[in-house]
């Protein structure tokens, strides 16, 4: 005889039922990310003709039926210009978490599909992405959402203007690979091996030097001495060739803010009142002064990056009381991404003033570059100097130089080459000329 | 089976404004099959007891895969020529007309109260409108907005239409329109401020017509006329089209197109008018859409650097811009009378009306099929039956229609 159930055998759980997915991280999985296929679209080109709509909605109802459309075209009648809702196809896409039935899934492919089994169409999705991509069909109430037509976009191949284009992603990041080989050889060099290297470090009769440590120097002892100028123009002569890149791929305490950002994705923002990127010159003005004022390089004894090199060290690992600054200030990048290196950071404030005589410049095309449905490398950057509502609006935005840390994640990042490195009297990128 | 049967929803809506009645009657199968759609069956809905409605109908194409086929046209007896005229309406107020479920409107009567009429679902719904009496078209938009429910296009009047003005034109949103033949004022003697079509439902299609669509656009992308698509192409072939299009400079932003049409011949500019209220960096910029080519022209003759700002005034109070030109002076022809005065006449010659009538029946753009001498009827008509039999007798109902359509 059966056994009565009683009430508790009834109750349905949604994580045994569908148990969410998780991703696994893997080490040729962080060099060799998956692909992210989505499709962009450009403004500038889109005419408005709705092509778009009528054959993703052929697809999804097999009628013509441009609101059951997983893209929808809107125009701005005032500014005449076009705005595409389409299903970007997030790395870490909103949509899924707030689907309570567990209906939208990312592929091993990078697609992001709404299983219909499971779909009770409650528009939860439309209303955590921020693009409200996922679109509910005014008539059928359905919830309809770019597949990307399983890797063939029909929208992409019927837009007569080309104004969407399909893109499967990058498959390998070689400059991310070479940054992140770079500083990990850099810190064990300056930190673990050569002990002190960055403040002070002479071969022969050679010498280099910390810039901001010289101008501190020369401060407290009155005197300028031609050694020590000629000893920092190393990093100053670096910096007027490729601007901060010591500041992107050599600086240890970058590396370890770079890491400190690995492990605290989610930021609690910065106080508007301490954002500007001027008190940098201000902390390398209070470090000359302080330091003529009081006889000796006063924010050398507190700097990060003179710390890490001094205290942490084989022979010197957990001896200072020094070593308590790294981790307090490597706990402002809980607030912001490279907090130090944006706002405070002297040494970065020297070289951003002599990034005034650099040769090079990254340039973002924003002909070449897809606008609105990218911007990737405004999402990048770490000093947050790429302006997103230019991009949006078509204009090449303008970089400034004396904050960009060279670190070309933006070239990396970019699927469509729009980023580059030029020349300073290269007025603008080369497509942008249609030269 | 008609093989037009599966891009129309077959249905008329059939309205009746003096008692306020609305009914929707299945579109007859024989008069479709011999007439095709669009001008040619709106011109039996008017003949009879009917020469006082106003009929607004789509061809069979319209809404489909075939390319431009965003054409509505309004058939009714000028107040501006005195005879029957059919008024072309682009953008998108053809398909979402059929997509609301409707193929053909009439309307008849006048009501006593100014009146919206909302399509939806294959029904019309008559709402009162008097608080729209008097505003402008911006205004009246943002106040259908706020006070309907959702539509997607819109025809409307402006107050010119309301003060009973012959050269009142009917305008697709706040975008203007090219009604030349008084349809403004004849929807505003019948006290219709608006239709809204919904345009949520749908159309079946042919499997074969996005393919079909892709080839027709690929065929004319080798002409000249499609590498050098855009407003000023399509200016510089009209009488003082050139002159016209100088006057633009550098305030062009942006060339637009209608529905699912790979020719963008209408541009967005932004200027400065005179009368621009001041914002925080000086006088603030406006945007217009330019779609009415020889309006543009006449406007310039008339207007000179002034023509964007009157431009300007002519959409938000539902003028005809081409107002400035004297009907008749530029364009005796009796085919562009018929065709409502605003069809651009390119290429001049016998061909133009063939090939307007065309474009009204089977509900193209007649500017683009004008653009486009290469793409013929068997083209379109490819997109409905596929070549043999029942595609040659569609061919020869087409030829007949077109032909007794010019010389109604």
């Amino acid at each position: 005889m059966q056994e009565p159930m009683n009430e508790g055998d009834l109750s349905l759980d949604i994580n045994v039922l569908r148990p969410r997915s998780v991703e696994k991280k893997t080490l040729s999985g962080y060099f060799m990310p998956p692909r992210h296929p989505f499709i962009l679209f450009d403004p500038q080109k889109c005419t408005g003709c709705g092509t778009c709509e009528m054959i993703c909605s052929a697809r999804n109802t097999n009628r013509v039926a441009p609101l059951s459309a997983s893209v929808q075209v809107l125009a701005d009648e005032r500014s005449g210009k076009n705005l595409a809702i389409l299903c970007q196809h997030c790395r870490q896409p909103l949509c899924i978490p707030a689907c309570p039935t567990r209906a939208i899934e990312k592929g091993s492919d990078g697609i992001v599909r709404i299983n219909k089994l499971f779909c009770t169409d409650c528009g939860l999705c439309t209303m955590a992405c921020p693009a409200a991509a996922p679109l509910k069909d005014p008539d059928s109430r359905e919830i309809h959402k770019c597949d990307l037509c399983e890797g063939d976009p029909l929208c992409v191949k019927h837009c007569p203007e080309t104004a969407l284009t399909f893109t499967r992603g990058k498959a390998f990041r070689w400059i991310k690979g070479l940054r992140w080989s770079v500083q990990a050889i850099s810190f064990a060099m300056l930190v673990i091996v050569f002990i002190g290297t960055f403040c002070y470090f002479k071969a022969g009769n050679v010498a280099f030097s910390c810039p901001a440590g010289t101008l501190q120097n020369i401060a407290s002892s009155g005197a300028i001495v031609l050694v020590g100028i000629s000893s920092a123009a190393a990093l100053l002569f670096l910096t007027i060739l490729a601007g901060r890149l010591f500041c992107g791929w050599i600086c240890p305490f970058g590396f370890v803010l770079d890491l400190v950002d690995k492990i605290t994705p989610k930021k609690l923002g910065w106080p508007s009142f301490l954002k500007s990127r001027m008190t940098k010159y201000g902390v390398l003005a209070g470090a000359v002064g302080g330091s003529y004022a009081l006889g000796f390089q006063a924010f050398c004894t507190v700097c990060p990056i003179g710390t890490l090199c001094r205290s942490y060290g084989v022979q010197s690992f957990f001896k200072s009381a020094e070593l308590a600054i790294v981790p307090a200030l490597a706990s402002l990048e809980i607030a912001q991404r490279r907090s130090w290196c944006r706002y405070f950071c002297p040494v970065g404030a020297v070289l951003g003033i002599m990034t005034t005589l650099r040769l090079i410049k990254i340039v973002i095309g924003a002909k070449k570059c897809k606008k609105f449905s990218c911007i990737q490398c405004a999402e990048v950057c770490p000093m947050g100097i790429i302006d997103a509502d230019q991009l949006r609006e078509g204009i090449s935005p303008r970089i400034p130089m004396t904050e960009c840390i060279m670190c070309l994640r933006c070239l990396d990042r970019c699927p469509y080459d729009a980023a580059k490195i030029r020349f300073r009297w290269q007025r603008t990128a080369p497509e942008e000329d249609g030269r | 089976m008609n093989p037009l049967q599966p891009f129309f929803n077959m249905k008329v809506g059939m309205v009746d404004l003096s008692v306020s009645s609305t009914e929707v009657v299945s579109l007859d199968q024989g008069e479709t099959a011999a007439y095709l759609g669009g001008a040619s069956l709106n011109r039996i809905f008017i003949e009879g007891d009917r020469h006082d409605a106003l009929i607004f109908g789509t061809g069979p194409l319209t809404g489909s895969f075939a390319p431009a086929s965003a054409l509505l046209v309004a058939t009714f007896k000028s107040p501006r020529f005195g005879k029957i005229c059919h008024v072309p309406f682009m953008l998108s107020a053809g398909p979402d007309m059929k997509f609301s479920g409707l193929d053909f409107l009439v309307i008849q009567g006048g009501a006593t109260e100014p009146s919206v009429l909302y399509i939806h679902r294959g029904g019309v719904r008559i709402s009162p409108a008097g608080n729209l009496q008097g505003l402008s078209i911006p205004e009246l938009i943002t106040a259908l907005k706020r006070d309907y429910p959702p539509f997607r296009s819109a025809i409307v009047t402006g107050p010119a239409g309301d003060r009973g003005m012959i050269d009142a034109a009917a305008s697709v949103g706040g975008r203007g329109g090219i009604d030349k033949a008084g349809l403004a004022s004849r929807m505003a003697a019948k006290n219709i401020k608006a239709i809204l079509f919904r345009g949520s439902g749908g159309l079946p299609f042919r499997n074969e017509n996005p393919e079909q669509s892709r080839e027709l656009i690929t065929k004319i992308a080798a002409d000249k006329n499609y590498r050098h698509r855009g407003f000023l192409s399509l200016l510089d072939k009209l009488e003082g089209g050139k002159e016209a299009g100088k006057r633009l400079g550098g305030l062009r932003k942006k060339d637009l197109a209608c529905y699912h049409c790979p020719f963008p011949c209408m541009t967005h500019v932004e200027f400065t008018g005179q009368d621009a209220p001041r914002g925080k960096g000086g006088k603030t910029k406006e945007g217009l859409l330019l779609l009415d080519h020889l309006g543009w022209i006449a406007l310039v003759g008339k207007c000179g650097k002034d023509a964007l700002t009157s431009l300007r005034n002519c959409l938000q109070e539902g003028l005809d811009p081409g107002a400035a030109l004297a009907p008749g002076d530029k364009f005796p022809r009796q085919a562009h009378i018929l065709f409502g005065g605003g069809i651009a006449p390119i290429p001049p010659g016998d061909l133009w009306g063939k090939r307007v009538a065309l474009a009204m029946i089977l509900g193209i753009c007649p500017l683009f099929l004008l653009m486009f001498p290469r793409i013929d009827e068997r083209d379109l008509l490819a997109f409905i039956a596929p070549q043999g039999d029942l595609g040659e007798a569609m061919q020869k109902n087409l030829s007949s229609a077109i032909e007794s359509l010019l010389t109604a």
